[in-house]
């Protein structure tokens, strides 16, 4: 009992659940980010159309670049929203 | 030259012969300016995800084409004077870009469990000596892990029980 609860408490001091994630794109093995590929953009995007950061996302930083500059693309040419409310 | 990827909205009001007109003359409009046409692509009307200029709707046209440095200015000018154009749009496409459309279907690895193999024999002789005991004793084994246990299940349940009885 009590050396079980040592170890948890020694591995997530807060509480918290630490879970890599890994980039998307990365395990697909994605080049090349198209803003045409709404349904794949779309995953990345909250509820109210914003961009979901890394840290919730998981992207690595270079497609987590290429990902906003695609989702801004689309927004352009109205393939995705701006904004929803 | 470079390679560039042309995307542009034209009034889904547009008809037949009048939209088919318009999207041949800026076709022809890159082509005079010295443009290689790639690819090109309609994609037909589509509800829009935001409304332009009060339209929800839009009729999508796509152009690969391969072209100078001064041509997409050139092309991008010309689409925004025409007002039936809602919207266009100019890329360029880098090179280690040229699967522009990659979309392959994703399959999911899932690995695979082939642990049950062994145990698969043994379940044919046991139902008939310890039905009775065995169904009490499954759902506690089940219950930490229903979903992952899909395949192993039918095959493990007997298999564990069985030591007991022997």
């Amino acid at each position: 009992m009590s050396e079980d609860r040592g170890e948890r408490g020694g591995r997530r001091p807060r509480g918290r659940k630490p879970r890599r994630k890994v980039c998307s794109f990365c395990v697909d093995k994605i080049e090349f980010i198209d803003y045409k590929d709404i349904n794949r953009l779309r995953r990345f995007t909250n509820e109210r159309g914003k961009i979901v950061p890394r840290r919730m996302s998981g992207n690595c930083a270079k497609h987590q670049r290429q990902l906003a500059e695609s989702v801004k693309r689309a927004r352009i040419v109205a393939l995705l929203p701006y904004t929803i409310d | 030259m470079n390679k560039y990827e042309l995307m542009y909205i034209l009034d889904p009001a547009l008809e037949g012969n009048e939209r088919k007109e318009l999207i041949d003359r800026f076709t022809k409009l890159l082509v005079d300016n010295g443009a290689t046409i790639d690819k090109a692509d309609e994609w037909g009307k589509r509800r829009l995800a935001y409304p332009i200029n009060f339209k929800n709707e839009g009729y999508y046209v796509l152009i690969n084409f391969t072209a100078g440095p001064d041509v997409p200015r050139e092309i991008e000018r010309n689409l925004r004077i025409s007002d039936q154009v809602m919207r266009s749009m100019v890329v360029k496409l880098e090179d280690k870009h040229t699967s522009v459309k990659p979309r392959p279907v994703v399959v999911r690895q899932t690995p695979v469990f082939v642990q049950p193999a062994p145990a698969a024999p043994i379940v044919e002789e046991i139902p008939a000596a310890a039905a009775p005991v065995e169904e009490k004793a499954p759902p506690s084994e089940e219950s930490p892990a229903p979903v992952e246990a899909k395949q192993e299940a039918p095959a493990v349940e007997p298999a564990l029980t069985e030591p007991s009885e022997v």
